[in-house]
C-alpha cells in the first residue's frame, strides 16, 4: 500500500519539553488511522505538524510524497483539518463561517452556498446558521468545525477528537460521515481518548504516550498483542487440585491462573482457540462445569497495558 | 496567477466583512474623530496665532483625516492579537493558502479598511475647502493614503505578533498609536514645531508616516506649502516597504511554533 503520510524520526520541542519525540509512522492511502493516547501524549502536536501549522524540530513529515518541512504550500492543498478546540470567533455566524472556508478550499460562490446548506443540514446546524458563534452551544460548535473538513473533502482528512462534547446519536452520525469521507476517497486520521469511536472506525490503531509511538496495529492485533489478555472464566461443583491447575496451565500455555474456591481464571493469549481444550480437560479431569466465558481484552485494557496507565486505586 | 490572486482576494474580504461587524466601534471612532476635528477646531481657532495658522478648521482637517485613515487601518492589529491568544491563527495557518497569500492578505485587508473609512473624510475635505484637486494631485492623494494605510496596518500586525502577551500587546498598541498622534504635525504646522522643539525631536514628528501624509494632503488642498511634494512621496514610500516587510514577516515568523 502508498502512504499517505510518513513519519520519519519526527522531533517536536517547546522550550525543554519534548511533545514528540522520534516518532516513525506510515499511514497508508484510503485507511482510517486511530490515533490514541492520553493528554498530553503528542497526538495533537504530530497532527499540528502534519497539517504544517506547526515546524518540525527535526525529522520530517511527508504528505503524498510531499515534505511538510519544504512544500509546506503543496501539504496543504491536500490536508483539511477539524481541531480539538473549534476555531471560530465569537462575532462570526456559522453559515459566514462555512462559506468563507468553502471559497477558500475552492468552490465557487455558488457551489459553496450548495454544499455548505448540505453539509449543516446533515450534521443539524443549519437552523443556526445566523446565530453567533458563542452563542452555540458546545456540540454545534463542535459540528460547525467538523463541517469545516465535511464540505472540504480533502484527500487527507483529520479530525481531532471528533465526538468530544457531542451526544450519542451525533456520535452515530458523524461516525457514518467520517466513513463515507473515506468511501469517497479520503485518508482519514482520527485522534481520540475514546476506545470505542477508535474501534469502530479504525483500520489501524497507533497508541501514543509521552510523545512516543507504543503500539501499532488492527484493533485485533492489538488486543491479541496483551500476554494473557482473554480470560477465560470457569465456575466448577467441588474443589480443583492444584495439580489440575497445573496441568492446565502447561497444556494450554497460560499466563496465569488464578483460583478462588470454586471459581477459576485462566489468562490466556488467544482465548477463543484454547476454550473448547479447557473444557475437555475439565471434563476428563472428572469436574462438573457450572459456568464459562471468556472475557477479551477491550481497547481500553490495550491502552493500559501499553501506556502502563493506571486507573487510581488500581493496584494491579 | 488567478487562483493565487483569488486567494488573497478571499482572505481580504473576509477581514473586510469583519470590519462591518464592528458597529459601535466605528459609530465610535467616527464619532471621536469628527469630534477632534470640530472641538479642536472650535477651541483653537481663535487662540492660535494667525502668522502661522490662517483657519485652524482648514488646517486640521487633514490631519484628522489621516489620523482617521491610520485608526481604521490600525484596527486590524486588535483583530490579529484576539486571533492569536485564542488559537484562531491554527485555524488559518492549516488552510490551503501560501503564508505569503496569508499575510499579503490581511495586510490589505486592513489597509482596505482604512481607505474605505476614508471616503467620509475625504469628501468632508471636499466640502471644507470646496474645490476639486487636479488630477495629479487627487492621484497623489490616493496613493498617500494607500501607502499610509498599507504602512499601519502592517505596524499593527507586527505588535500584535511581536508580543505573545495579549496585556503588553493592547499596551504597545496604546502607546504606538499615541507615538503616532502625539508625535505629529496634526495640531501644530511644522514651521513652529521647529522654532519651538529641539530640532531632533522636529525632525522625528516630521518624518511621521502620519506627518507625512497630513502634510501631502495640506498640499494638495492648498492649505500648506511643501518644498518638495516628491520627497515626501519617497519618504512615504520607504515607510511603506519597511512596515509592510516588517508586517509579513513577523506576522508569518511568529504564528509559526
Amino acid at each position: 500500500m502508498e502512504p499517505a503520510v510518513e513519519i520519519v524520526d519526527l522531533v517536536k520541542r517547546f522550550g525543554n519539553t519534548i511533545a514528540v519525540d522520534k516518532l516513525n509512522l506510515s499511514i497508508y492511502d484510503g485507511e482510517i488511522f486511530g490515533l490514541l493516547g492520553p493528554n498530553g501524549s503528542g497526538k495533537s502536536t504530530t497532527l499540528l505538524i502534519i497539517s504544517t501549522v506547526y515546524k518540525p524540530t527535526s525529522g520530517d513529515v511527508y504528505v503524498y510524497g510531499k515534505s511538510v518541512v519544504k512544500n509546506s504550500d503543496e501539504v496543504r492543498k491536500y490536508v483539511g483539518i477539524a481541531f480539538q478546540e473549534p476555531k471560530a470567533l465569537w462575532v462570526d455566524k456559522p453559515y459566514e463561517i462555512l462559506l468563507w472556508h468553502a471559497m477558500v478550499v475552492g468552490y465557487s460562490m455558488s457551489d459553496a452556498r450548495k454544499v455548505v446548506r448540505q453539509v449543516m443540514e446533515d450534521l443539524g446546524v443549519w437552523e443556526y446558521r445566523n446565530k453567533m458563534f458563542s452563542e452555540l452551544s458546545g456540540g454545534n460548535k463542535k459540528k460547525v468545525e467538523l463541517a469545516k473538513v465535511f464540505i472540504q473533502k480533502p484527500r487527507l482528512a483529520i479530525f481531532d477528537e471528533p465526538t468530544a462534547q457531542l451526544d450519542v446519536i451525533t456520535k452515530h452520525q458523524v461516525w457514518n460521515m467520517i466513513e463515507d469521507l473515506r468511501r469517497n476517497g479520503s485518508t482519514i486520521i482520527v485522534a481520540t481518548n475514546e476506545m470505542s469511536e477508535a474501534e469502530r472506525l479504525s483500520d489501524r490503531i497507533g497508541i501514543m504516550y509521552r510523545g512516543k509511538l507504543r503500539a501499532l496495529g488492527t484493533p485485533e492485533e492489538l488486543k491479541d498483542g496483551i500476554p494473557g489478555g482473554d480470560i477465560i472464566e470457569i465456575i466448577v461443583d467441588g474443589p480443583v487440585r492444584e495439580s489440575f491447575v497445573e496441568a492446565i496451565k502447561n497444556d494450554i500455555d497460560a499466563v496465569r491462573i488464578d483460583l478462588k474456591d470454586a471459581v477459576i481464571r485462566i489468562y490466556v493469549n488467544k482465548g477463543e482457540e484454547k476454550i473448547a481444550r479447557v473444557v475437555d480437560m475439565f471434563s476428563r479431569g472428572g469436574l462438573k462445569v457450572r459456568q464459562i466465558s471468556l472475557k477479551e481484552p477491550t481497547l481500553d485494557d490495550v491502552f493500559f497495558y501499553y501506556t502502563g496507565a493506571k486507573l487510581a486505586g488500581d493496584n494491579n | 496567477m488567478r487562483s493565487y490572486a483569488r486567494g488573497i482576494q478571499i482572505v481580504v474580504m473576509r477581514d473586510l466583512d469583519r470590519f462591518w461587524k464592528y458597529k459601535w466601534w466605528l459609530a465610535g471612532l467616527i464619532t471621536m474623530n469628527l469630534t477632534d476635528l470640530f472641538i479642536f477646531a472650535l477651541i483653537f481657532n481663535g487662540i492660535v496665532n494667525r502668522a502661522y495658522i490662517d483657519n485652524y478648521l482648514l488646517f486640521i482637517a487633514p490631519g484628522i483625516t489621516a489620523i482617521a485613515t491610520f485608526a481604521s487601518a490600525f484596527s486590524i492589529g486588535r483583530e490579529v492579537g484576539v486571533e492569536v491568544r485564542r488559537g484562531y491563527t491554527q485555524y488559518l495557518l492549516s488552510l490551503p493558502l501560501t503564508r505569503f497569500q496569508l499575510s499579503i492578505g490581511r495586510i490589505l485587508g486592513g489597509a482596505l479598511r482604512g481607505l474605505i473609512y476614508q471616503i467620509p473624510f475625504i469628501a468632508l475635505l471636499l466640502i471644507l475647502y470646496w474645490s476639486i484637486p487636479s488630477i495629479e494631485k487627487f492621484s497623489i492623494m490616493i496613493a498617500t493614503s494607500v501607502m499610509l494605510t498599507i504602512s499601519m496596518s502592517s505596524l499593527s500586525i507586527t505588535i500584535s505578533t511581536a508580543v505573545r502577551s495579549f496585556d503588553l500587546q493592547a499596551t504597545m498598541r496604546s502607546f504606538t498609536y499615541f507615538v503616532l498622534f502625539f508625535f505629529s504635525n496634526v495640531f501644530y504646522p511644522d514651521a513652529l514645531i521647529r522654532k519651538y522643539f529641539p530640532e531632533i525631536l522636529y525632525i522625528i514628528i516630521s518624518n511621521n508616516p502620519v506627518s507625512i501624509a497630513t502634510s501631502i494632503y495640506r498640499w494638495i488642498f492648498g492649505v500648506m506649502p511643501v518644498e518638495d511634494p516628491l520627497i515626501l512621496v519617497i519618504k512615504m514610500i520607504i515607510w511603506c516597504l519597511v512596515f509592510f516587510i516588517l508586517g509579513s514577516f513577523f506576522y508569518l515568523r511568529n504564528l509559526m511554533a
